[in-house]
């Protein structure tokens, strides 16, 4: 039974709701808020729009907003009766979400006008301050399920602008190409000579006029480009097209002005325009796969501050040592701090990888990056935010990756390289040929090498290939970051996956139970009391044990300890971890390797290869529920098809258990390597990478986050898209995992297609050279070979890919 | 064949014209969105509060 907001299964006792079954009470609150307002067209627009609510309602998470500072930077527009802001919500997917976001002044009636930039994922909202507040805007936009992720400017957060540029420059370049060819036109037709006689110069001069706006504003970005690749002592493909751009414009106003001819006016225009399509398409296809989320994402914007006046809300970056802050539960812990009250659940999935949470008792140290599951927390702030944990293993230079090394380097760029020494070469050849024989054929000749190297027609095959392989490979639900992954896909040759997450699946965790067995009645309550809780293992424990609900008399749930549910006339579960489901007994730990994890923190933690969760009957132990690891259905096929290309490795933080179990799967030549902490993890590829292979790391963009950051490609595999990891280059929707292999010859493919286009321009440019250097190269045969150079290399571009995309079935 | 100079004024002129046009478009955030309003536009009106 599907769930009838987000259409995830329900449990087996569902909620209901008008008819309705939903498998949780937050999906269920969407719903009703939704139908009160007369929005239920939000169902009916697309399938399962809605998102599962996962986020705990938490007292005082927006308090923030309220503070002048927070609103000052986040409102583009404010007066009296008008405020005016964008927020990026990266969960809107479909339709049903422009929809219903369009729809918010309906819920919200403060709301003047809520506008959805999809592509973006951005909403732009207009409301009126004395209406309704900023807090409130975004309380709405979190409970229907759409919580907008907001980082602020001082935190380093690069508000995103729409480029207007390109279309400006794209818009002149077309309007300069659409004339300058008319004018052009006498030139070629010998019936209009007489016209061309009397008109040649003017049409010449207006040529010019009408080139001059192209070079300056138009063709700017690739001096730019080239200027800036010089200065770093690096040629780049930018180069050898500016070249030949100068030398075209140089010749063309030489000839026009000196009356000699009437230059080649109508080909540049038309190279600037070609190549202005190309980086549209370029950015269009980077505009729809935006994911430059930084970790000041994961950064709290605010925190509460505990002053003797009582709490207050500060920005992150007024923290100071010595502050006592309140961290509540789901709440990330900003800076190191001490913990001064309160029993902490600190969970590290995001810089460890561990997802176990750490107990951590009064006056130990805490981490920054660390989330609170549980009761809130007094902390004292040791070190400030900018030294913290988390910014140091983000700043870290092995995290970062080299500016431009040889392997990230892109076919085009190298090949752009050669390119420009052949051309000078050329030049340099044709001008020592012609130089003792004619003088007037050797700058004809010297030139038009310069112009026809350009290649114009490389510059175009890389963002037509890659931008539509781009496209096929999202519309698959493998996202990635930019075209360059694409190439070091197709060149890699080395694969190392992380273990826990990646090649097992979380959600399907094989479930054993370990002590007195239970009774029926007693599994009923068990289940039933799971089914009440939306946290991950409370959901797997319920689907496993499937029992008949019970009616419950009470039924308390504590974030990050457990449940507590007494039946109707019966006794009292407590489900949980050790230390609470064995509260009020002396319930001695059953095993050493149990429990959460306490001090010492990673090392500790990775002992643990299994999660438990006990139960406890009346305050008296029964056991406990063992969750083990279980591969995804998929693996043996993905595995069997990359091991005849690719060297394989896996690392893993759990013990060397499951040795044999991998081993089994991942056939003899594969490395297997356990117990690696993300540090192990990071040094193993960066020790691969400088032995000359090419790494892409397979995580689950959690726990290997630094790896995912040093392999060459980092993919990180992850069961809800919005979970992005700010380190990978590509995620993959887990559900797709078995076409792992099928994308990777894919991208081989692509790259194959860039390189037939190179061959194609390569032709084109060959055939240009010949008349080139011998000084038959005219404005016709330029007007010609130019524009079907760069046309046909778009199109074929396009059209292998597209036959690649075919032949995979993708 | 003066009027040729005329003539070539006035398409001039037109195609200034379209340009001007184009860059107000764009100044206007025409183009800042080429995906949202064709989904917005096949949106019904609101219901009627029952």
């Amino acid at each position: 039974m599907a769930c009838a907001h987000c259409g995830e299964d329900c449990p087996p006792a569902p909620l209901r709701w008008s008819d309705k079954d939903f498998c949780c009470a937050g999906c269920r609150t969407v719903y009703e808020l939704l139908a009160a307002n007369n929005l239920c067209s939000y169902y009916t627009l697309d399938e399962r729009p809605g998102l599962k609510v996962r986020e705990v309602e938490l007292p005082g998470r927006f308090d923030y907003l309220d503070s002048e500072a927070v609103q000052a930077q986040l409102l583009t527009f404010r007066s009296q009766e008008r405020a005016r802001l964008t927020l990026p919500v990266p969960q809107m997917h479909c339709t049903s979400c422009i929809w219903l976001l369009e729809h918010l002044p309906r819920l919200n009636p403060g709301i003047v006008e809520a506008r959805v930039q999809f592509l973006r994922k951005e909403i732009s909202i207009t409301y009126q301050p004395e209406e309704t507040s900023l807090k409130a805007v975004v309380q709405l936009l979190a409970s229907v399920g759409y919580e907008p992720q907001i980082t602020l400017a001082e935190l380093g957060a690069q508000p995103h602008r729409a480029s207007r540029t390109l279309y400006y420059q794209l818009g002149l370049a077309a309007f300069a190409f659409g004339n300058v060819m008319l004018l052009a036109l006498p030139d070629y037709f010998s019936f209009v000579e007489e016209l061309q006689a009397g008109f040649g110069r003017f049409f010449g001069l207006l040529s010019l006029a009408l080139a001059l706006p192209v070079l300056l504003v138009s063709a700017r970005s690739f001096f730019r480009s080239a200027w800036q690749g010089l200065r770093q002592r690096y040629i780049n493909l930018d180069f050898p097209i500016s070249l030949g751009l100068a030398a075209l414009f140089g010749v063309s106003t030489v000839e026009v002005l000196t009356g000699r001819g009437k230059g080649y006016f109508d080909s540049f225009t038309g190279l600037v325009f070609f190549m202005l399509i190309g980086k549209w398409v370029q950015q269009r296809s980077y505009d729809a796969l935006r994911f430059d989320r930084d970790f000041t994402s994961y950064f709290p914007v605010a925190v509460t501050r505990l002053t003797p006046a009582g709490e207050q809300s500060i920005s992150v970056k007024e923290l100071k040592v010595g502050h006592r802050i309140r961290v509540r539960h789901q709440e990330v812990v900003p800076a190191d701090a001490v913990l001064r009250r309160g029993a902490g659940q600190i969970d590290y999935a995001f810089v460890s990888g561990e997802s176990t949470p750490v107990a951590r008792t009064s006056g130990e140290l805490v981490y920054a990056g660390g989330r609170q599951l549980g009761e809130a927390l007094e902390l004292e702030v040791v070190r400030e935010v900018s030294q913290g944990y988390l910014t140091q293993l983000w700043n870290n230079p092995a995290f970062a990756k080299q500016a431009a090394p040889r392997s990230l380097e892109t076919y085009a760029n190298r090949v752009g390289r050669g390119f420009v020494a052949l051309t000078l070469l050329l030049a340099a050849g044709t001008l020592g040929y012609w130089a003792p024989r004619d003088q007037a054929v050797m700058w004809r000749a010297f030139t038009s090498v310069l112009v026809i190297a350009c290649p114009c027609a490389l510059s175009l095959a890389t963002p037509f290939a890659l931008g539509a392989a781009l496209r096929v490979l999202g519309r698959h639900k493998l996202y990635l970051k930019n075209s360059a992954v694409v190439e070091t896909l197709a060149r890699a040759d080395t694969i190392v996956f992380d273990k826990t997450g990646t090649l097992t699946d979380t959600s399907q965790a094989a479930v054993q139970y370990q002590g007195r067995a239970l009774s029926e009645p007693e599994k009923q309550l068990v289940a039933t009391a799971a089914a009440q809780s939306t946290h991950p293992l409370s959901q797997r424990l319920a689907r496993e044990l499937a029992a008949e609900p019970v009616p419950l008399q009470a039924c308390r749930e504590f974030p990050g300890q457990g449940i507590r549910a007494t039946a109707a006339g019966g006794p009292t579960v407590r489900l949980g971890a050790a230390a609470f489901a064995a509260a009020g007994s002396e319930l001695a730990t059953p095993a050493p390797r149990a429990a959460t994890p306490v001090a010492g923190g990673d090392a500790d933690a990775l002992a643990a290869p299994e999660t438990h969760v006990y139960v406890s009957f009346d305050d008296l132990p029964a056991g406990y529920f063992t969750f083990g690891n279980v591969y995804r259905p998929a693996l043996p096929a993905v595995l069997a098809q990359l091991g005849q290309r690719y060297r394989l490795a896996v690392l893993s933080g759990d013990t060397d258990a499951e040795q044999t179990r991998l081993r089994a799967i991942f056939g003899p030549a594969a490395q297997l390597l356990f117990r690696q902490s993300p540090a192990d993890k990071l040094a193993y590829i960066a020790a691969e990478r400088a032995r000359g292979h090419t790494v892409v790391m397979v995580g689950d963009g959690l726990n290997d986050a630094g790896a995912l950051r040093a392999a060459d490609a980092g993919l990180a595999l992850t069961d809800s898209l919005t979970n992005f990891s700010p380190a990978c280059d590509a995620i993959l929707d887990a559900a797709e995992f078995g076409q792992l292999a099928n994308f990777l010859s894919f991208a081989r493919a692509c790259l194959r297609a860039v390189l037939v286009t190179f061959g194609l321009s390569f032709c084109y440019n060959g055939f240009g050279l010949a008349l080139a250097v011998q000084g038959r190269f005219n404005p016709i045969v330029s007007a010609i070979l130019m524009p079907i150079s760069s046309l046909s290399v778009m199109l074929v571009a396009t059209v292998l890919v597209g036959w690649a995309a075919r032949r995979h079935h993708l | 064949m003066t009027i040729i100079f005329l003539l070539i004024g006035i398409s001039l002129l037109v195609a200034l014209t379209f340009l001007g046009a184009f860059l107000w478009a764009v100044r206007n955030g025409q183009y800042d969105d080429a995906y949202t309003p064709s989904v917005r536009m096949l949106f019904d009106e609101p219901e009627p509060p029952q």
